[in-house]
């Protein structure tokens, strides 16, 4: 089948234009990080239980049975903690933030509180009613952030050199800047959903610097390629021919992708949704960003260094 | 068939088979049904779980734990002529260490410094100065949590279950992950447990009376002194606080008890400096029972009351003796029918129970389970043989848990949960049929993808995609690897990589063969070209995936894992398989256009 063959689009002639869009977004996202980025457990502490009742349940009534949870004759208000459904109505999460002196195993006292308190709508076996349960403490949660942190960006640090050599610094400058503002804008996104950062999202946003990054080079590697025969005079349409040249590669690949990460949005099942999400929305931006930041960045570099 | 030809095919079918074999028990295991399962011998078992890709606790259900070693609580063990200063200190220290990531020592000596606290004084027998103690310490730590592991590592042998892991965090903490466990709760206790056993003289009547007598008096006059700096937010318990230690307890067949409302208040009275220091002078020690009784109260209302004992305060006899501990049920007495534990001492543990036993006729003896008082009997007459049994247990699979903690031991130190994720059966196996079918849709899909666009050659890209995966498969198998979540995000995104570096391929060929270039050679320069774009993406992913393994924590390496050899795996396929298939095609015959 012939697709997006022998195309001629001037991408470069939108290059502002798309400077300009991905300055809003980033900005914008940059803002919807600022004002509350939805970190889960692992990287804050606290503790997220997930439960199972048999039938379906109200927000409000599992709200009311956490208004007193008491402990060793402490009594613990967590009603205005977080309390969302989980896949359908039968199953809610709840997320308390992690307390001063909390008292031990208190994940599994919340799970035996809700158990005991709603007991005609829970399953008849306890162990049926524990979805899940997750506690990180504090301490942990900053080690979990710091390593996190420290592995993305020595991985980016590393890459940046690795296209340096392989191509010029110019390259790598461009890529490592298309594979931040994916980030960035899939976080903001991504925040603006409500879901929730966990090691597993981030697992999502590396696939995604994973992705974007395999689009860059494909790009970057055919402007290389067609730099050595036109060098870089007229360096802005020897970019487009490259970009046009892989278009349909670039489409191909990314629609094939997409496809698949659709399947995962629509059956894959609950836990693995913010993935998907992540995914879906971090290859639209990856393919684009491969065009209008990677590409676009080094037309800029040529003409203001000519 | 030329030889370079055929040494391509026997590679590549070496490869293959290899990917094969090392997928096949993962394959026979995952088409066995439970009563297949029941019916391998331990040994068939082993193979297969070991062989097999294991799945995750996301995947699978079961808990995954990591415990951490109360240092704060090792050193106050250790220390000795502890006096205000160094309570207060400790009490700091504990509290800058939950907020910090700093190393405990380096705390622990910068806050001594600070506030001057000689280290000597509560530590002579560790060094004399704050060097040697300090050093002598943290070997103290690293010696205690050897220990935990073993200690832990028993427990979880004796418990049964399968492919537990076990593993050293860091400088003081234990990862525990036992997949497929039902019950969270009472895994979660039978590691926690710190399982020391302690038998304790019960003192008499008359000591305790006077002891009662001396408190009320401290207690009293250190609750006046407090009431005006009392927050108000314990406003709630200044009522109960007023009243004196005495008048919390009741009599109750002979026994000291306090009522489940109280004891909050009384473990803060016996916390105490003052009542402290009365406990330490007498050489007394006041514990509670471990279960409650329920009994009617003034009122005509049920009240829970826990039993209050009287103990001498060095134990006679600790679980070290145990040689021995099994569950089994009462066959007489009032607890007939009861699970109890029947514990075994060694020869050493069976000499000193026999003296003191006889030393104490007449005198209650108190078996006290992880500072619970768990039963008092009177000792009737001396016991030889070194046995003895635990009552008051709640159930036999209480039983059967506490015989397990004293067969393996008591933890030298207690450990605290630092990090937990349990995944409850039902959400992993939803998780795992939801991601299967979605796969395989999504693969389905793919093919089909590849075969509009690229007709016959996207027939030879969606086999190179298959081998992909079952080779990424058998590398995980042969690796003895665990897929979790994320494992299965780098999976997707090898396949993603995996059919762009086809279509990065074909693509290339068709652009020659527009050129004008015969097929022939169009297969030859669009190969050769795509090589390095191919190589230069993939290198710097798996750069990518190098670091990410190197640094990350749990789900991010497993992910860096997959996603590595994904692209070693994906690169052999696209690049030396299909590059096989159209040379072996073309060779043969004359073909003068492509099906592309």
């Amino acid at each position: 089948m012939k697709f997006m063959e022998n195309t001629k689009i001037n991408f470069m002639a939108f290059k502002s234009f798309g400077f300009a869009f991905s300055s809003v977004l980033a900005i914008g996202s940059i803002i919807v990080l600022l004002t509350g980025v939805n970190l889960g457990i692992d990287f804050k502490g606290g503790t997220a239980v997930g439960v199972s009742f048999s039938e379906e349940i109200s927000i409000q009534e599992v709200r009311t049975s956490l208004k007193s949870v008491s402990v060793d004759n402490k009594v613990y208000d967590l009603s205005s903690e977080e309390i969302k459904y989980f896949g359908d109505k039968n199953d809610v999460m709840i997320k308390i933030k992690s307390l001063d002196n909390e008292p031990e195993n208190f994940g599994q006292i919340v799970i035996n509180h809700l158990y005991d308190s709603l007991k005609e709508k829970a399953p008849a076996d306890k162990n049926e009613f524990i979805l899940s349960l997750g506690s990180v403490s504090p301490k942990v949660g900053s080690e979990l952030s710091g390593k996190a942190l420290w592995s993305v960006i020595s991985a980016l640090v590393l890459i940046l050199f690795y296209i340096s050599v392989r191509f010029e610094f110019k390259f790598a400058l461009g890529a490592i800047l298309a594979l931040v503002h994916d980030v960035v804008i899939t976080l903001g996104v991504f925040s603006l959903t409500g879901y929730e950062i966990t090691l597993s999202t981030v697992a999502a946003f590396l696939t995604i610097v994973g992705y974007s990054l395999n689009d860059t080079i494909v790009i970057l590697d055919r402007i290389r390629e067609n730099m050595k025969s036109s060098g870089t005079v007229m360096f802005e349409s020897t970019i487009n021919k490259s970009i046009n040249q892989s278009l349909s590669r670039t489409l191909i690949t990314s629609l094939t992708t997409l496809l698949v990460i659709m399947v995962l949005l629509l059956y894959g099942g609950e836990v693995i949704q913010p993935f998907s999400f992540t995914m879906l929305v971090g290859v639209i931006i990856g393919t684009y960003s491969s065009i209008y930041i990677a590409s676009a960045l080094l037309a800029y570099i040529y003409q203001t260094s000519k | 068939m030329n030889s370079a030809i055929r040494n391509r095919l026997l590679l590549i079918l070496f490869i293959f088979s290899l990917g094969v074999y090392a997928l096949l028990p993962s394959i026979r295991y995952a088409l066995m049904d439970d009563n297949d399962i029941s019916n391998l011998s331990e040994e068939q078992l082993n193979y297969f779980e070991t062989k097999s890709i294991k799945q995750g606790l996301d995947l699978k259900g079961g808990i995954y734990i990591v415990l951490e070693v109360d240092l704060p609580q090792l050193v106050d063990n250790l220390a000795k002529n502890k006096d205000k200063k160094f309570n207060e200190f400790l009490e700091k220290l504990r509290n800058d260490y939950n907020d910090s990531t700093l190393d405990f020592f380096t705390l622990f000596e910068d806050e001594a410094e600070k506030r001057e606290i000689k280290l000597p004084r509560y530590f002579i027998s560790y060094g004399k100065t704050k060097e040697q103690i300090i050093s002598e310490l943290s070997l103290q730590s690293d010696d205690s949590i050897k220990r935990v592991i073993e200690i832990i590592q028993n427990r979880v042998d004796q418990f049964g279950v399968s492919e537990p892991t076990i593993q050293k965090q860091g400088n003081n903490r234990v990862i525990v992950e036992l997949a497929g466990i039902k019950d969270p709760e009472r895994a979660r206790d039978l590691l926690q447990s710190t399982a020391l056993l302690e038998l304790m003289i019960v003192k008499n009547i008359e000591s305790t009376t006077s002891l009662i007598r001396q408190i009320d008096n401290v207690a009293k006059g250190s609750i006046e002194d407090n009431e005006e700096g009392i927050d108000e937010l314990f406003s709630e318990q200044e009522s109960s606080q007023n009243l004196s230690f005495s008048s919390k307890l009741i009599s109750v067949g002979g026994d000291l008890a306090v009522s489940s409302d109280e004891l909050l208040s009384l473990k803060e009275i016996i916390g105490q400096d003052e009542v402290k220091q009365i406990l330490e002078a007498t050489n007394s020690l006041i514990l509670t029972s471990n279960s409650s009784i329920n009994l009617i109260n003034d009122f005509g209302e049920e009240e829970e009351f826990y039993r209050l004992y009287h103990l001498f305060d060095n134990a006679e006899l600790t679980g070290g003796v145990i040689e021995d501990a099994q569950m089994r049920l009462s066959q007489s007495g009032v607890t007939a029918g009861q699970a109890v534990v029947q514990v075994e001492m060694n020869s050493e543990g069976s000499r000193e129970w026999a003296r003191i036993t006889g030393a104490n006729i007449n005198n209650r003896i108190a078996i006290v389970l992880d500072r619970k008082v768990h039963m008092a009997p009177v000792i009737r007459s001396q016991i030889f043989g070194g046995g003895t049994v635990i009552e008051g247990l709640d159930s036999i699979e209480e039983a059967e848990d506490i015989a397990i903690v004293l067969r393996a031991g008591a933890l030298p130190v207690p450990v605290n949960i630092a990090e937990e994720r349990t995944v409850g059966a039902s959400l992993g196996a939803d998780s795992v049929s939801q991601g299967t079918l979605s796969m395989i849709i999504g693969l389905f899909l793919v093919v089909i993808f590849l075969v509009i666009f690229y007709r016959l050659s996207g027939l030879i890209a969606s086999f190179s995609v298959m081998w992909t995966l079952i080779l990424l498969l058998g590398v995980l198998a042969l690796l003895e690897a665990t897929l979790t979540l994320p494992g299965i995000a780098g999976l997707i995104l090898t396949v993603g990589m995996s059919v762009d570096a086809n279509v990065i391929i074909f693509e290339r060929i068709k652009e020659e063969l527009r050129n004008g270039k015969s097929v022939r050679s169009a297969i030859d320069s669009g190969y050769e070209r795509a090589i390095t774009t191919i190589v230069d993406a993939n290198l710097t992913t798996g750069i990518a995936a190098a670091v990410l393994y190197q640094y990350g924590s749990g789900p991010i390496k497993g992910f860096a894992t997959v996603l590595f050899w994904g692209i070693v795996v994906s690169m052999f396929t696209a690049i030396i398989v299909t590059r096989f298939i159209f040379d072996f095609t073309t060779s043969s015959r004359n073909i003068e256009k492509l099906s592309i």
